[in-house]
């Protein structure tokens, strides 16, 4: 082999701009608004209906029956059973997805531009006309029970799970999976879903959103025809306030004969209205958000514990969680949970290096136009504007948020933002392994809990 | 192709002011010798261990710092490396991997190659060994293939092998595999083609070819098994789930084509066959998938897995699955069907090829699989054209009893003696 004869890093050419497509909306007299996002050289349309009916919407005792609702839509309208429903949709190449998270229920679609008018009818028609069938609502429900078992037997599955039981408090419902634990889920009855559909899904509040290759015009002309005519409004979500648990400590969910124990730590972080949203992004991805980023680089490439660390943000309509996150060796799980805490507390300790920052803010404001290279990603991308009600222009000056963080701000963000005395660590490993030593660390009281049946 | 025998493909598509830069290496865990299984993905680790000119770790760090995502994985029959930048840093892209192939030995250490082991290792606990189910690809191939031949042994090799695995055996695998005349490399997106075209002859024109690439081992085996092979497999899962698995013709050729349209017609959407059937009207699985591994190294892999129902005994699933087999086999789809998983076809490979790192990966794929990047231009008429009768003539001659591997998942007593 010869050496290459060019030792240097090459120079980087000059930026082409790049601007979030822009787009128009529409308010129908019903109440729902109507973004319409054309994009240059599409050859796809996408249809994404968003409605004020996910987990936040419903009451604790029914947990889950936004989202049981939400799976129900695709399993048949009045006119079309599950059966016709799926072959209606799919002789179009189109495969409807609806589901729900805290903050939103979305019903979506992707298909040819040929097909937009006919799918936009059959979406329309299921969430105005569901079917409901007894004999689904059943099978549903128990897919979702034995869904609900299968993710519990994956420890990382498991592991963030038990992370949100522990590390909010009592009271507040983002502690449980928005689509509900089985205790709840067991509790549902085909009364609740069709209740919570009469109640939560109508066209006031609701957003439609079209990107891809469409003609405005004929888009126009399609929701007037599908649209109009559907009438209502609903109560809407119930104002979620987000708690934490409590003061450090660890929590083993004992998985014996585990090989690796999955860790989890954290604690209360930011809702997506916070001021400190773009420092947050930056601090994070400095700590453990890019490959080179401190977490990675000392647990991966210089101890070898793990095949990846992390840590990140969960912002949503009220706060969700910080947490940091690694699945490592059962024997250097100790270690690795010193590491981390060690990590968080430098992180706040001194402000970050100039280089650490420019490296962050570079890959975030880099990586922007490859989140919007795809058709559904760019309609996605609309959705926390109609949802969380950001600024239209949330996308267009996103890089100019990221820039504006300097070291003082992301510094603050850190001292704020990671609270070494609040940290919840989850451990799902063999805890006769691994809790004399997490004991030995002496960071706060340890307690071991069965994993769940 | 340059004179040291890259070959390099160029694909522009100025929507978007992003690049993608793609590396096929004709070498995966097919090319591996026995006793050194897991070295094509253990060398692929290294890759990022620093070069003549680019410190450990540096090259995530410079694409990650100029705004771009990249990363790397192993497959049967080769290892990819891949890079999605703004346009403006395409030649950061270049540098680093033509540094890497030039370059990468002196800079290897005994620290980078254990410290990158104990990462592998922690890959495969994660991925592996500490997964409900995690063993079911590794354990199809050893079934579906003998010992000996190279798609018998997993992709991620053995512990043991990994242990054993010195300095010296990582070179020697660099100095026989990685060489501008054994890969592909590919360049999608938003530049210009000359000035392209003048960076690549700048950074990789220089390095030498290898004209001694050894020939890969033989892979030639049996169309079909000859008899079904079953394995129970206890496992710490709280459903059964039923894996099936036969041989079929390599990747490339008609006969695969059309098990690529059973794929879709058994399992792609709530309109299959098995969602209808299995999931909806028998309730006996909780899910079902089809699906295939693209591999050209003597067969191909046609595979199915569903997961029971809660209640459900596994052998009547097991039975409901053969009998939607048999009943499509034999009548064939309706056109109707056809019609369905055409057009679901059609939808999917325009929203591959939207992103210019998934069209560059398939140019990179064509190219070193079958020297035939225009082969991505007929992915769908290739689809397209396959009618009831060969799907019919497909499933009759690789979806049988006598050619077909069975693996059942069963949920096992746990080490304490609870359920």
């Amino acid at each position: 082999m010869t050496s290459t004869i060019n030792p240097m890093r090459p120079p980087a050419g000059i930026p082409r701009p790049y601007r979030f497509p822009s787009f128009t909306r529409l308010q129908l007299a019903n109440g729902l608004t109507v973004w319409m996002v054309p994009i240059a050289g599409s050859t796809l349309v996408n249809v994404h209906l968003l409605l004020d009916a996910g987990a936040a919407a419903e009451d604790e005792p029914h947990g889950g029956v936004a989202a049981l609702t939400a799976q129900l839509l695709v399993t048949g309208t009045q006119r079309l059973d599950a059966s016709a429903f799926a072959e209606a949709t799919e002789r179009l190449g189109i495969e409807v997805s609806s589901e729900s998270s805290w903050d939103s229920a979305r019903a979506a679609f992707q298909a040819l531009p040929q097909y937009l008018d006919q799918g936009l009818a059959l979406l329309v028609e299921m969430i105005r006309e569901p079917r409901f069938d007894p004999v689904e609502f059943d099978r549903l429900k128990a897919e979702r029970l034995a869904e609900i078992l299968q993710l519990r037997a994956e420890p990382g599955r498991l592991a963030d799970e038990a992370f949100l039981l522990h590390a909010f408090a009592a009271d507040t419902p983002y502690r449980r999976l928005s689509a509900g634990i089985p205790e709840t889920v067991e509790a549902l009855s085909r009364e609740a879903v069709v209740g919570y559909h009469d109640r939560h899904y109508h066209p006031g509040g609701s957003h439609l959103v079209i990107a891809g290759s469409f003609d405005p015009e004929a888009v126009a002309a399609s929701v007037e025809r599908h649209l109009a005519a559907w009438q209502g409004s609903g109560p809407g979500h119930r104002t979620i306030v987000s708690h934490a648990a409590g003061s450090r400590r660890v929590v083993i969910v004992d998985r014996p004969g585990s090989v690796q124990s999955e860790i989890r730590l954290g604690h209360l972080g930011i809702d997506r209205y916070d001021p400190r949203y773009f420092s947050a992004i930056v601090m994070s991805t400095v700590v453990g958000g890019m490959f080179g980023s401190r977490l990675n680089r000392r647990l991966r490439e210089e101890l070898g514990y793990t095949y990846g660390a992390r840590c990140g943000f969960d912002p949503r309509r009220s706060a969700g969680l910080f947490s940091a996150a690694a699945a490592v060796q059962t024997e250097v799980t100790a270690p690795a949970i010193g590491e981390l805490v060690a990590l968080l507390e430098a992180a706040r300790a001194a402000p970050f290096e100039d280089r650490e920052l420019t490296d962050a803010r570079n890959y975030q404001v880099g990586i922007f136009p490859l989140r919007f290279e795809s058709t559904g990603g760019i309609a996605a991308a609309i959705e926390p504007i109609a949802v969380y009600g950001l600024a239209d222009d949330f996308w267009q000056t996103y890089r100019d948020g990221l820039e504006a963080v300097g070291a003082a701000e992301a510094h603050a963000a850190a001292v704020e933002l990671i609270r070494p005395a609040e940290l919840i660590i989850v451990a799902v490993g063999d805890a006769g392994a691994i809790r004399n030593e997490v004991e030995a660390l002496d960071i706060g009281p340890v307690e071991v809990v069965p994993a769940p049946a | 192709m340059l004179p040291n025998g890259l070959r390099v493909i160029l694909s522009r598509d100025d929507r978007a002011p992003i690049v993608a830069v793609n590396l096929w290496y004709d070498v995966g865990s097919r090319h591996e010798k026995p006793g050194k299984t897991g070295f094509a993905h253990l060398f692929e680790h290294m890759m990022f261990q620093g070069s003549e000119h680019v410190a450990k770790g540096e090259h995530f760090a410079l694409v990650q710092a100029a705004g771009g995502t990249g990363n790397a994985s192993t497959w049967l029959d080769r290892t990819n490396y891949f890079d999605a930048l703004p346009s403006h840093e395409l030649e950061l892209a270049l540098w680093l991997e033509s540094d890497r192939l030039a370059s990468l030995p002196p800079a290897m250490t005994q620290e980078k190659l254990d410290n990158q082991r104990d990462v592998v290792k922690n890959e495969r606990r994660w991925g592996v060994d500490n997964q409900p189910y995690g063993t079911w690809d590794e354990k199809l191939q050893g079934l579906l293939f003998p010992e000996g031949h190279p798609y018998h042994h997993p992709v991620l090799g053995s512990m043991a092998d990994l242990d054993a695995a010195s300095l010296a055996d990582v070179r020697d695998f660099f100095a026989a595999h990685y060489a501008p005349n054994n890969a592909v490399l590919t360049i999608a997106g938003d530049f210009d083609p000359p000035a392209a075209l003048a960076m690549v002859e700048r950074h990789f024109g220089p390095i030498k070819a290898n004209p001694l690439i050894p020939p890969p081992p033989s892979t030639a085996i049996d169309p079909i098994i000859g008899a079904e092979v079953r394995e129970i497999v206890p496992d710490r899962v709280p459903l059964p789930r039923v894996y099936a698995a036969y041989r079929t013709p390599v990747f490339g050729s008609d006969g695969f084509d059309a098990l690529e349209v059973v794929v879709d017609l058994l399992g792609s959407g709530r309109a299959s066959r098995l969602y209808r059937t299995l999931v909806r009207e028998q309730q006996l699985a909780q899910d079902v998938t089809t699906f295939t591994f693209p591999v050209i190294g003597g067969a191909a892999i046609f595979a199915i897995w569903a997961t029971a129902r809660p209640g459900v005994d596994h052998e009547a699933l097991e039975a409901a699955l053969w009998a939607e087999i048999d009943r499509l086999a034999g009548e064939g789809p309706t056109d109707d069907e056809l019609a369905r998983v055409r057009n679901l076809h059609a939808a999917s490979v325009e929203s591959s090829l939207e992103r210019v790192s998934e069209r560059a990966d398939r140019l990179s794929m064509y190219t070193c699989l079958f020297d035939q990047p225009e082969r991505i231009n007929t992915e769908v008429s290739r689809y397209l054209a396959i009618d009831a009768a060969r799907v019919r003539d497909a499933m009759a001659a690789s979806l049988r009893t006598d050619n077909r591997v069975v693996l059942t998942y069963l949920p096992a007593q746990s080490p304490d003696g609870a359920a």
